[in-house]
């Protein structure tokens, strides 16, 4: 285990490097001014420029550049973001909790809805259930995330009436920054229409969590489904069955702890897709996340920005994946081996 | 009382592939998606000898005509028109080509390539197969969107630069599928008892391994023609592939946002034919594998 931990660590820290060294580079395959591209400042002067040059090694070959890249990336100095000149560090600590909280709340009703789901499909799988089951599975499966989302506003927040269509929560409530997720912010920002600012911010929550949540929801309706069928054909199960247990039990104390290991390897590979339906999900709902700021980057040409959101968003997916692989690997014994 | 067969039943006798189709053609589900499968790819083939007006012809004397099945509409335009007077029924039919068409040419692109760097992965071994596989992994770890924006940043914008993001997006989870299905043909018996005839690396792989492995290729294909049909159409909505003309289904959502109210057939015809083009790709994806399944049951 300890060997396995080491090679994981050996090959997390290779992808880092490999990853720092993408995004220096992209300062350069970025089109414009290489300093301004690394600096993020927009009009600079020529005493400025020279000084710049010497701060961040331009003058010196790549490895130098990329060294004193590291070295700024580490003590913080991202650059500026060219739109609005403010720190990209401070920007994305202000955004990426908004992206994690929705994707986070995707993938908790994916669990508490796939799974189930799942479950129940896999019982009886000719059975009526399982064929609606899996009928709108496929469909959420197939369904394009922007067109939906564009169904339920217009159904909910047009035709209805009952949601909101944009934000993270009205702008009559003002709520202090803190951990930067808004239900946890109020809860502890303490003032008078607590209540109120968390119904409302909620009600702002639930069409984008259910929009982002149906595809992550039926890649888990699919895979525990399989899953189960997979081991419901286990010698062990047989066994199970032959020494006298019935379903449920068999179910919860055999079937249910195999199946599901595969499940959470399943959230690290689906984490990137989570992460790109985010995105698009923000751009729709104008939520003030990482995915709509890095969007709006590119209609603004904010080169910066976007060599920090690659930097941001993908150490974040790896680490998911790591995580992942490595609880998957604690729980399965069998999969140490390899 | 054991009988003695010279020739094996009538079942077992029929070839690998008339088997796969038979338990195919048993799914009503997956034989409606290979109708519509096959009716897109017809239409992404054919479509501009099909359309009845030019889609990109602007007719100022007939804007935003509703839809035909509405007492306004005409009959010569049975979607009606857009702001600008095009036929939405041909923007429809050309945009077959540009969604469908352009996805199914980045699957096959990302499959040939994968195939070989697969093949480089899984057939080598040591240094260069766990060399390759990390840079694969760190290509997974960026989500297609981002990469998308990436190259959109250093290329601009446009349909065929997305592709390649899409294409780059894609060749991840193929390299990966290939390498372990070769890793898993290189462990069987026939495998070394062909190589124990004498056969190189070469034969082995295309006597043994590519036959065995394709049709788990084409389902892995289909899944990614169904993300890559996704994609294509969510940066064509975000304004980052397919650019305004251009009569791609996402576009063409992006195009008519803005008049939601008064032509909302504008934003759900499209959409519908890219759920529709999807679901066709996975009805035939899960067909397929479903229909592998059972023959090794059987």
């Amino acid at each position: 285990m300890i060997l396995y931990l080491l090679r994981r660590l050996f090959l997390l820290a290779f992808v880092f490097i490999a990853l720092s060294i993408l995004a220096f580079s992209l300062g350069y395959l970025f089109p414009g001014n290489t300093l301004q591209n690394f600096t993020g400042m927009t009009d600079i002067s020529a005493e400025m420029a020279t000084q710049l040059t010497a701060e961040y090694r331009l003058d010196s070959g790549y490895i130098q550049q990329y060294i004193a890249y590291l070295q700024r990336i580490f003590s913080g100095d991202w650059g500026l973001s060219f739109a609005s000149k403010q720190p990209l560090l401070q920007e994305i600590k202000i955004l990426l909790p908004a992206t994690l909280e929705l994707a986070a709340y995707a993938l908790l009703v994916s669990f508490f809805v796939g799974i189930p789901l799942g479950i129940i499909a896999a019982i009886k799988p000719e059975g009526i259930v399982s064929r609606i089951i899996s009928a709108l599975a496929i469909a959420g499966y197939s369904i394009p995330i922007f067109w939906w989302a564009l169904l339920l506003i217009m159904l909910f927040s047009i035709g209805l009436g009952w949601l909101p269509t944009a934000g993270r929560i009205s702008v009559l409530y003002e709520i202090p920054h803190v951990t930067g997720f808004m239900l946890a912010d109020i809860l502890l920002a303490n003032s008078q229409h607590q209540t109120e600012a968390l119904l409302n911010a909620l009600r702002h929550t639930l069409l984008p969590t259910i929009v982002l949540a149906t595809f992550p929801t039926t890649v888990m309706i699919r895979f525990t489904r399989d899953s189960m069928l997979d081991v419901w054909e286990q010698s062990y199960i047989k066994t199970a069955r032959a020494k006298g247990l019935n379903r449920a039990q068999v179910l919860y104390r055999h079937a249910l702890r195999n199946a599901l290991l595969p499940v959470i390897r399943q959230i690290g590979l689906q984490f990137s897709t989570l992460i790109t339906l985010a995105m698009i999900t923000e751009v729709i709902f104008s939520w003030p996340g990482i995915g709509r700021w890095l969007i709006d980057s590119i209609y603004q040409r904010n080169y910066p920005a976007i060599q920090a959101g690659l930097l941001v968003i993908s150490t974040l997916v790896i680490s998911v994946n790591m995580l992942t692989e490595i609880l998957h690997t604690l729980f399965n014994p069998l999969a140490r081996k390899r | 009382m054991a009988r003695f067969r010279l020739l094996p039943d009538e079942q077992q006798a029929r070839s690998p592939l008339l088997l796969l189709w038979r338990e195919f053609a048993r799914q009503h589900s997956a034989m409606s998606g290979l109708v519509l499968f096959i009716l897109f790819f017809l239409l992404a083939l054919l479509s501009p000898l099909l359309t009845p007006h030019d889609p990109y012809l602007q007719n100022d004397a007939l804007l935003l005509i509703a839809p035909s099945w509405s007492e306004q509409g005409l009959v010569q335009y049975p979607f009606g028109t857009d702001d600008l007077g095009r036929d939405m029924f041909s923007r429809m039919l050309v945009g077959a080509r540009y969604t469908f068409g352009i996805a199914l040419i980045t699957v096959v692109g990302a499959l040939l390539i994968g195939l070989l760097l697969g093949v480089l992965a899984g057939m080598s071994k040591g240094v260069k197969s766990s060399a390759l596989n990390h840079v694969l992994d760190l290509a997974l770890t960026i989500p297609s969107l981002l990469l998308a924006i990436i190259i959109v940043a250093i290329l601009g914008p446009g349909l065929i630069n997305t592709l390649w993001a899409i294409m780059l997006a894609l060749l991840p989870q193929f390299v990966h599928s290939i390498r372990n299905a070769i890793a898993e043909q290189l462990n069987q018996d026939y495998v070394t008892a062909y190589r124990l005839d004498g056969a190189s690396n070469w034969q082995v792989l295309t006597r043994l391994i590519l036959p065995n492995i394709w049709e788990r290729l084409t389902v892995t294909a289909t899944m990614a023609l169904s993300t890559a049909i996704l994609d294509i159409a969510a940066l064509g909505f975000l304004g980052l592939g397919a650019q305004a003309p251009t009569a791609e289904w996402g576009a063409i959502i992006a195009d008519s946002l803005d008049l939601i109210y008064v032509a909302p057939a504008g934003v759900a015809l499209p959409g519908l034919l890219i759920f529709t083009a999807v679901l066709s790709v996975n009805l035939v994806g899960d067909g397929l594998r479903n229909a592998m399944k059972k023959r090794r049951e059987n």
